[in-house]
């Protein structure tokens, strides 16, 4: 080997070490910036209420307290409930509609593009222009202060997005997929049933799980539509706040509790967001 | 089995791409016939519409001698084999072959039955129980074969199923295909855009350009007989040479002038061309049809050109000449012909298989051989106006 050969495989290793520490500083600072408040919230939601406040923080002995505290003094697990309902209600029924339009758009061409436009136009309000009309509306309906009424409500927010989003796992591949199906003597319903759906189900999967989150997360819509007995978690997180101010370790607790079904899902919800999108759209 | 007819059909995408333009075709009952063009001729479209996947927007299509413009695809009974293959990715290969039958409710052994037939027949036996991602491209390729073969549909309809193969699998498959057909006996529209195929596979091949048909017929058929140049410049390679030409001498069709060289038209060949006398035409020249050896028949005539480059091939060696006047032709010879490019040598052209076009319509005036003037019903698949 010469001198010059060596000389050149030394810069391409230096080169291909420099590429490889670039994107991981950026991914490092990135990730301390999502990571360092939520390790911040486990570690005040595992102290006393007096160490929470102390700062520079101090180490006592982690304890479960906290948490045990507000599932026995606040109805803490009737907000878990409230919101498992609501999100799992809203996605349940939201889905199987979404998949119905999806499914009319990308075949027929239902409305062409300015229904789909008009579908998605109102998710481009800001949502505190719309919960005003239908709290309204739902006052007259009696569904103020309902877990239906919640469930539409979220709906709403829910149905255009995933529709819009579905059409894209309906295109291309799949597309041929069912047209051999029905040149196979499929109808169109058994095509749809027995080659799109399975195909396109990781893509499904995902979106569901996206409407789910939405749901679970949503503030404005259940703070001003639910009343006490129907309170979801992030409304309930919010009545901590106390007039005897913040109770910061109990709220640490509460919100680790609030965003556990989420870390539960996102693996699952990458996994098939990926597939889905690699069978749709972006293939 | 089944004949499939097209009159007038057209089709119209959206508001107003043409993709086919009011074309008639009749497919006979077990016939291999091979749709040709280029890309964007219509080819695809015309299969699909036949297929049910596409609309008809005007015009009669029959199958059996029932028309179907508003039969379902289910409906039609016709097997189609897509290019990318198109195989259900979340079944095995055995449910893949099995769903058709499945959605006809036909019995669980005769579906064992067939598959194992169907699945013998092509060699791939063995891989029942894989996913289509668990194959190779040729492997897949039988699998959508043997999910048209499998139904024993009234006809089969292959859009280009061969051009994601690789060119040794591509030859043993047409091979095979040309087998089953003769097996079967069952009728096969067949697309390609590979003129190799068309005219190694198609008992007719129809010839479209730009969503019309310019002609149809057996392959020797059209290739002696191409009906206009563009069909003359898409067969065979090397295609025939178009050289661009005036008649002219003392009667205006004694002799073709190419610019450089002027060739004598033998007298018994002239009255064809009369009326075409002193004007442009474009001159077919089959690349077989100039020697460098002067053959002894005596209706060769000689010019000088200069080499210009030498292909070898292996069997045989592609010579580009130079004419002058900014004319080219390709020459075939045989493997053993050797030439340095630059070099000036003969060259015998047969003036017996000149082939004589029209400049603006392409229309054929005159073919080459022993078939004299254009045959008018090989002209009557000539739109009006021609392409
Ligand atoms: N779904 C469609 N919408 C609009 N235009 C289309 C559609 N499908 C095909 N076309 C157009 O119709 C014409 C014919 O297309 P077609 O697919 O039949 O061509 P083809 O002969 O099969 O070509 P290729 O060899 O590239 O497959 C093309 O101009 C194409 O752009
Ligand atoms: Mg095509």
């Amino acid at each position: 080997m010469t001198a010059n050969v060596r000389g050149t495989m030394r810069k391409r290793g230096r080169w291909k070490f420099l590429s490889w520490l670039l994107p991981h500083s950026i991914l490092v600072v990135f990730s301390a910036v999502i990571l360092l408040p939520l390790l911040w919230l486990l570690r005040v939601a595992l102290t006393d209420k007096s160490t929470a406040y102390k700062i520079p923080p101090e180490w006592g002995q982690a304890s479960l307290d906290n948490f045990i505290e507000i599932f026995t003094g606040y109805p803490f697990f009737s907000y878990f409930l409230n919101s498992v309902t609501v999100a799992l209600g809203a996605t349940v029924i939201a889905l199987p509609l979404a998949v119905g339009m999806a499914y009319a758009f990308a075949r027929y061409n239902t409305g062409g593009l300015s229904l789909r436009l008009f579908v998605l136009s109102s998710q481009m309000l800001p949502p505190v222009i719309l919960v005003l009309p239908l709290f309204t509306l739902f006052l007259k309906a009696s569904l103020i202060n309902t877990l239906p009424g919640l469930i539409l409500a979220h709906m709403t927010l829910s149905l255009p997005f995933l529709a819009w989003l579905l059409v894209a796992f309906f295109d291309g591949e799949v597309a041929t997929l069912e047209q051999a199906a029905r040149t196979d003597g499929a109808t169109r319903f058994q095509a749809l049933v027995r080659i799109t759906l399975p195909v396109a189900a990781p893509g499904i999967l995902a979106a569901g799980l996206l409407a789910f989150l939405l749901s679970w997360n949503e503030f404005l819509y259940a703070l001003i539509l639910s009343g006490p007995h129907t309170n979801t978690l992030p409304v309930g997180l919010s009545s901590f706040q106390t007039h005897r101010g913040v109770d910061i370790a109990l709220l640490s607790a509460a919100t680790i509790c609030a965003i556990l079904p989420a870390m539960v899902l996102l693996p699952f919800l990458r996994r098939y967001l990926i597939r889905g999108l690699s069978l749709g759209a972006l293939k | 089995m089944a004949n499939i007819v097209l009159e007038g059909v057209t089709k119209v995408y959206g508001q107003d791409i043409l993709a086919v333009d009011n074309i008639d075709l009749e497919i006979r009952e077990g016939e291999f016939m091979v749709l040709l063009g280029p890309s964007g001729c219509g080819k695809s479209t015309t299969l699909r519409m036949i297929a049910g996947l596409e609309e008809v927007t005007s015009g009669t299509l029959r199958i059996s001698d029932e028309v179907v413009n508003d039969v379902d695809p289910a409906d039609r009974d016709l097997a189609v084999v897509f290019q990318n293959y198109a195989l259900y990715p979340h079944m095995t290969v055995e449910r893949n072959l099995a769903f058709g039958l499945k959605l006809r409710k036909t019995p669980q052994e005769v579906i064992d039955r067939r598959i194992r037939d169907t699945t013998a027949m092509l060699g791939i036996d063995s891989l029942l129980d894989r996913r289509p991602s668990e194959l190779s491209g040729g492997q897949q390729q039988r699998v959508a074969l043997g999910r048209a073969l499998v139904r024993d549909p009234e006809a089969f309809l292959l859009d280009e199923p061969l051009s994601n193969l690789d060119a040794k699998l591509r030859a043993a498959m047409r091979t095979e295909l040309i087998k089953i057909h003769r097996m079967l006996g069952k009728t096969v529209v067949h697309v390609t855009h590979d003129q190799v195929e068309a005219m190694t596979m198609g008992e007719r091949i129809c010839i479209m350009r730009e969503g019309r048909i310019i002609q149809v017929g057996p392959p020797l058929e059209v290739y002696r007989h191409p009906a206009d140049s563009f069909v003359a410049g898409f067969l065979a390679s090397p295609p025939m040479n178009l050289l661009k030409a005036r008649l002219s001498g003392h009667h205006g069709v004694d002799e073709v002038d190419l610019s450089a060289v002027n060739l004598p038209i033998p007298r018994h060949r002239q009255a064809p061309l009369r009326r075409h006398a002193g004007s442009e035409v474009v001159v077919g020249i089959r690349p077989e049809d100039v020697h460098t050896q002067e053959p002894s028949d005596g209706t060769h005539h000689r010019v000088d050109i200069t080499v210009v480059a030498v292909e070898v091939l292996g069997p045989e060696v592609i010579l580009v000449a130079d004419l002058g006047g900014g004319q080219e032709i390709s020459v075939r010879q045989g493997a053993t012909f050797h030439a340095v490019a630059g070099a000036r040598i003969p060259l015998y052209i047969d003036l017996e298989q000149l082939h004589f076009f029209e400049v603006d319509s392409g229309l054929a005036v005159l073919h080459g051989g022993a078939s004299g003037p254009v045959r008018p019903e090989l002209g009557s698949y000539l739109k009006e106006g021609g392409p």
